[in-house]
């Protein structure tokens, strides 16, 4: 998700007038002259002031370079994964997927869908993934429902403690 | 001497005892694993507070904090890959002892100063906090709200990328904070009618989006670190009080530097291995063998990290506003825990406070014996695949999430921050701004407002009161430093330009 500045830049403008927009709507305090809006309306032009800043280059000088550390001669670089940019996105929508279903299907069920999915995807063996998806949720569920008393969905598996 | 006394008894109870402990091993292998920060293991460790006694949630932090900074060390030093954001600044370094046969004693190195730091750090902390507490107590409304601003200001000096970017960064999480019904008119703000943030962002979903979640992305999209050769160890500790003392000078000078940027709100340990690496290096009498596996360096930076910890806790138990992204979250456990910060909690609570020093002490002193056993453990520990830690990080993300207010809301929350820290750290926009922005919001606003209504409206008195104005200065010099800096280069650059047609 590499974008430009200008990309970036123009998004905060666009951020930062909806936010004053917002701010100027807010209700005012009655026999009051400081409301509400004050303070997102500050932080709405910060937001352009600063959109427009980068959009133009402004500080770009200042930008460390990537933290890596470049490989030795001879060193193999290990090449990133297929559609590398796109799997991160994978994490959040298991996320998403767990809030939907795990009220119906349980924790039980979606944490074991969610762990195979993850381990798979990050290329771990079958075996490996079964595994983790049958001990990982029991053992979360140990720790989360028994001991710290959270109240997990038990859906359509409960586990018989 | 009896608020002393109680604080040892306070640390004395089991429960304190055993959760400094386990915090101490979850904090030593979290750390050592690439990737985990420190910040993300305090982070997922919150829920588990809520069922703690106050002094052992505080402890738990603490400790496995602590031990999260100094185990990030481990894989710099065998794998070339920092645990730890705070560890990247020499992981070179110590990867080239390893290379040279001493990874021994580069670990050590790790291991003693990160105690040590840790434990001057502490003293730091016993020495400053009620020293300012007393000046605190002076401050109204205006002082707070410059020094709020300040502390945000701080977090975008100190981040190693654009500074606009980082103020960018930095109001987005104010935007964030103006979420929700907790404002000067107590009408919805910005909740679009959803019910879900009529009570405003949390801070913990954010923490967890921006720190655990979007780590687990990045993992996602980045291929497997190789694994760790077996390797046996010889002493870890062999040789280092003849470092101590060969290389006092540059220890003090990590202690001290790691000290001040740990008091700066907002800056932490990350920050000050980076610069005080940068200042060994620098004054060293021998910056040439800087990079070929030259100990000093590493104990000024390990020093540095490890003193940073203990003093950011001083503006954050001052004045709430945090000295680090870790003590963001900490500040969220003492308000929970019924210890809100402010210049009281050193009168009222005098022995909590003494409780918290002791804790800080024990958990550096602890660090050393179990440092010693993670070290031997950690070829082990280390070549556990990705693919079995990661899953189990994403469901710990939910349920962490989920635990704060068994609200299903809040996972979705940490999808949302996951995804944001994600793209904002691809394009260079710092996240620790962003986590500040949101934790500081309420804060600078309320502030803000106050100060208004008492002035009338007049922006005079934000600069009238002797020690606002001092304050605000500061914050208005750090504020337009990056213009003048792009204004200076760019005079610089301009002459150079004709340059090319005539070559």
């Amino acid at each position: 998700m590499q974008l430009s500045d200008k990309v970036t830049g123009a998004l905060l403008i666009a951020l930062g007038g909806v936010t004053a927009y917002g701010a100027s709507l807010q209700p005012g305090v009655p026999g009051q002259d400081v409301g509400p809006s004050v303070f997102p309306a500050v932080i709405g032009l910060g937001l352009m002031g600063c959109g427009a800043m980068i959009a133009f280059g402004v500080g770009h000088s200042f930008e460390a370079p990537d933290d890596t550390i470049p490989a030795e001669p001879g060193e193999t670089v290990p090449r990133p994964p297929r559609f590398a940019e796109w799997r991160a996105f994978l994490a959040p929508l298991l996320l998403v997927l767990y809030v939907l279903v795990s009220e119906t299907l349980g924790f039980l069920i979606t944490a074991a869908i969610c762990i195979l999915v993850m381990t798979r995807a990050l290329g771990g063996s079958w075996r490996l993934a079964v595994a983790l998806a049958l001990l990982g949720p029991v053992g979360l569920h140990l720790a989360f429902y028994e001991l710290l008393r959270v109240p997990l969905p038990d859906g359509l598996l409960a586990l018989p403690w | 001497m009896s608020d002393l006394i109680d604080g040892f008894i306070m640390v004395g109870q089991m429960d304190v005892l055993v959760a400094i402990l386990l915090s101490a091993i979850y904090g030593l292998v979290v750390g050592s694993l690439p990737g985990l920060s420190a910040t993300m293991a305090t982070a997922l460790l919150v829920p588990v507070t809520f069922y703690l006694s106050p002094i052992a949630a505080v402890a738990t932090i603490i400790s496995a904090s602590a031990m999260a900074i100094f185990s990030g060390d481990i894989p710099g030093c065998l794998l070339r890959i920092p645990g730890t954001p705070a560890s990247a600044a020499y992981t070179d370094e110590a990867y080239a002892m390893t290379r040279k046969g001493q990874a021994e004693m580069a670990l050590g190195i790790g291991l003693w100063f990160s105690a040590i730091g840790g434990i001057v750090g502490t003293l730091s902390l016993m020495v400053m906090a009620p020293a300012l507490a007393e000046v605190a107590l002076n401050f109204s409304s205006f002082e707070y709200f410059w020094l709020a601003v300040l502390g945000l200001m701080c977090a975008t000096l100190v981040a190693r990328s654009s500074p606009v970017k980082a103020i960018a960064s930095m109001l987005l999480g104010l935007l964030f904070s103006c979420i929700g019904m907790e404002n000067p008119a107590g009408a919805p703000r910005f909740t679009f009618g959803m019910t879900d943030l009529l009570g405003g962002i949390e801070p913990l979903p954010a923490l967890v989006g921006v720190f655990a979640l979007s780590e687990v992305m990045r993992a996602l999209a980045t291929a497997e670190p190789p694994p760790l050769p077996r390797r046996k160890f010889g002493s870890i500790l062999a040789g280092q009080w003849s470092l101590t003392r060969r290389f006092q000078w540059p220890m003090w000078r990590g202690n001290v530097v790691g000290i001040i940027i740990g008091v700066l709100p907002g800056a932490g340990a990350d920050m000050a291995a980076w610069v005080s690496y940068a200042l060994s290096k620098r004054f060293s009498k021998t910056p040439e063998k800087f990079g070929t596996g030259h100990p000093e360096g590493l104990v000024e930076a390990g020093a540095s990290n490890n003193a940073s910890l203990a003093s950011g806790w001083v503006p954050a138990l001052l004045f709430g506003i945090p000295g680090d992204t870790i003590t963001a979250i900490a500040i969220g456990v003492l308000y929970m825990k019924g210890l809100n910060p402010g210049p009281t909690l050193f009168t009222e609570r005098a022995s909590s406070m003494y409780a918290l020093y002791i804790i800080f002490i024990l958990a550096n002193i602890i660090m050393i014996p179990l440092g010693i056993l993670m070290i031997r453990l950690a070829t082990r520990v280390l070549r556990a695949p990705r693919a079995s830690i990661m899953p189990v990080i994403l469901m710990l993300c939910a349920m962490g999430a989920f635990a704060t207010g068994n609200n299903l809301f809040a996972i979705l929350l940490v999808g949302f921050f996951g995804v944001l820290g994600y793209i904002m750290e691809r394009n260079g926009y710092p996240v620790a701004a962003l986590v500040l922005g949101i934790v500081m919001g309420s804060m600078v606003e309320q502030s803000f407002v106050t100060s208004l209504i008492k002035s009338d409206n007049s922006l005079l008195p934000f600069f009238e009161r002797p020690i606002s104005a001092v304050l605000a200065t500061i914050t208005l010099a750090a504020l337009l430093w990056p213009v003048a800096a792009w204004l200076i280069r760019r005079r610089r650059r301009a002459p150079r330009r004709p340059a090319p047609q005539g070559g």
